[in-house]
């Protein structure tokens, strides 16, 4: 039953996908790379007037980065590898991004110091915040105490 | 569509083999970040933990639009007492990626992430998105959810999602994006929401999201932020969150976000948030700024946290900055005050950074009210491609009287000679 299923999905799937590649924009797509080295941090404004310099690299933008990501991450990937990402939104981690990043202290990055004690007052006030990173993934250690 | 660890090395394997016969086009680069980690664990045990990680792009594999992303860690202890021997690797991602020359198309296909509206996951599947004509997009993804315990549970764990949004060129840009994830072949979430970035003129951008939890039937969680600036040098960021306990916290693999009635935080709890934060230029290096922001539960009653943070930085030569915030939550136990200064310097090849943390917690904890964390780092680039750092962390808190941790890294990025590796 369920191959049947997935069959009739893969048929209506495939037209679907055909009307996708004949509306396609055929504008020529962004840079794979950004054409000139950034030098870090980014204020996009500088040379850009359109929608990306929206997304100046202020001290900010760490809180608001998800909006630009979620609507437009193929403009994130101009300039950063999956890497970067996956430094901070990872599935098992172990060490904190700031333990692998204490030569850069500017950076807002979270957890800083001693965050085992300062959690359970964080996490009791806004634990909306904990939840992207921890609530599905990157939570085996949550288990030691939370079980 | 499942990718494990071992079809990832087949892939890997695969990619390599074939980079001999295309190696002319082939761009490979990547950084190794090797980390030694000496520390004591709670139960006063020695740890020694050796961690490798890998993350590496092999660009341009026979076609310029094909190449391949590869990111994992392993770990191995040197010291018997290590904790956590289950868990001693993980991929990240691996997947093999076609970009099309027009119309922004992408299609990714092996250990994925995934950023779309609702969707922030890491899936075992693929995933595309292309633009279509009049600024209309779509994307699509589906496959196995990568999430902690998935592997636990015997029966069908799939996920799969899409967004599609439409974009205004420097006005405006809106999602509407869905989601639905099965768990031992039942249903574990389903969600949709819209996104919107907003820029009805200049210097000012309205940008959030809400999200609707089809599972719970309600709105889980609205985000928004409003930017206006800059006003000589002044940028206004304000945010306003209404997220409801009992629709947010729907699907989850962690038994923290179990709200139970009767426990501390109550599961019906809704909670309205109102920040904001100015931030002054005082030069294109000198930034100060004032935050606040204001947590109003249905239940609990009020909090808050507040503070102010003036850096200076140099790129690629210095950084310092120093904060004060203050915690002030609805009773004395969930406050305190935590204070910040840090510096870096580059002296040529070699860089050394301070940082000071130190938190006051209002009520002890474990008979300590005071806990701070001193940091001094060193660095030395031995080559263009090759670091080695070090650093020691002394901290007391009240978990610690005493806790002192050595760090010692190699990072070592390399390339291939064909092409040059760029980003970070």
């Amino acid at each position: 039953m369920k191959n049947i299923k997935g069959t009739v999905m893969l048929l209506l799937l495939l037209p679907l996908l055909a009307m996708v590649l004949y509306a396609c924009a055929n504008t020529k797509s962004i840079a794979a790379w950004h054409p000139v080295e950034v030098e870090a941090p980014a204020i996009c404004s500088k040379c850009h007037t359109d929608s990306r310099s929206a997304m100046d690299h202020t001290e900010d933008y760490g809180t608001r980065h998800r909006f630009f990501a979620m609507q437009n991450s193929q403009t994130c990937s101009v300039c950063h590898k999956e890497a970067f990402c996956s430094d901070c939104h990872a599935h098992k981690e172990e060490l904190k991004p700031s333990d692998k990043y204490k030569d850069s202290p500017e950076r807002a990055l979270p957890h800083r110091g001693d965050y085992l004690t300062q959690h359970k007052i964080d996490g009791r006030i806004n634990p909306a915040s904990c939840f992207p990173c921890h609530g599905r993934q990157n939570n085996e250690r949550c288990k030691a105490c939370h079980r | 569509m499942v990718v494990r660890w071992t079809q990832c090395a087949v892939v890997s394997a695969l990619v390599l083999l074939m980079w001999p016969a295309v190696a002319p086009a082939v761009e490979l680069d990547g950084t190794s970040s090797t980390y030694l980690i000496s520390r004591k664990a709670l139960d006063d045990s020695n740890l020694l933990p050796l961690y490798e990680y890998l993350n590496m792009s092999v660009r341009d594999i026979g076609k310029e639009s094909i190449s391949f992303q590869f990111g994992g860690w392993l770990r191995y202890d040197l010291r018997d007492d290590s904790t956590n021997k289950n868990t001693k690797n993980d991929l990240s991602y691996a997947y093999l990626s076609y970009r099309h020359a027009e119309s922004n198309a992408v299609v990714n296909a092996g250990r994925v992430m995934v950023f779309e509206g609702v969707a922030a996951e890491r899936v075992d599947g693929i995933s595309a998105r292309t633009d279509l004509r009049s600024g209309f997009g779509v994307s699509a993804f589906g496959g196995a959810p990568v999430e902690t315990n998935a592997a636990d549970l015997g029966g069908n764990n799939v996920i799969y999602g899409g967004r599609v949004s439409h974009t205004m060129t420097d006005l405006y840009t809106i999602g509407l994006s869905y989601l639905k994830e099965e768990k031992n072949s039942a249903k574990f979430r389903e969600e949709e929401g819209v996104d919107l970035w907003l820029k009805p003129v200049n210097k000012v951008e309205l940008l959030g999201k809400s999200t609707y939890n089809l599972e719970a039937s309600g709105w889980a969680a609205h985000t928004y932020n409003l930017l206006l600036g800059p006003f000589a040098q002044v940028k206004l960021n304000t945010e306003v969150s209404k997220i409801d306990y009992e629709k947010f916290f729907v699907g989850t693999t962690n038994s923290a976000f179990m709200f139970q009635p009767g426990g501390l935080i109550d599961p019906k709890e809704k909670v309205s948030i109102y920040g904001e934060s100015v931030s002054y230029e005082l030069s294109e290096k000198l930034n100060a700024s004032v935050d606040y922001k204001k947590y109003s539960y249905d239940i609990a009653g009020n909090a808050g946290y507040y503070g102010v943070r003036i850096s200076y930085s140099v790129p690629k030569s210095m950084a310092t900055g120093a904060s004060i915030h203050r915690m002030s939550g609805n009773a004395d136990r969930l406050s305190y005050y935590e204070y910040r200064a840090f510096g870096m310097k580059k002296f040529g090849s070699a860089d050394v950074t301070v940082d000071l943390l130190n938190v006051k917690y209002d009520v002890a904890v474990n008979g300590v009210t005071n806990a701070y964390t001193a940091v001094l780092a060193a660095g030395y680039e031995l080559s263009e491609k090759l670091k080695l750092g070090a650093d020691l962390e002394y901290s007391k808190n009240p978990d610690y009287d005493k806790d002192v941790r050595a760090f010692l890294k190699l990072i070592y990025r390399f390339q291939s000679s064909y092409g040059k590796g760029k980003g970070v």
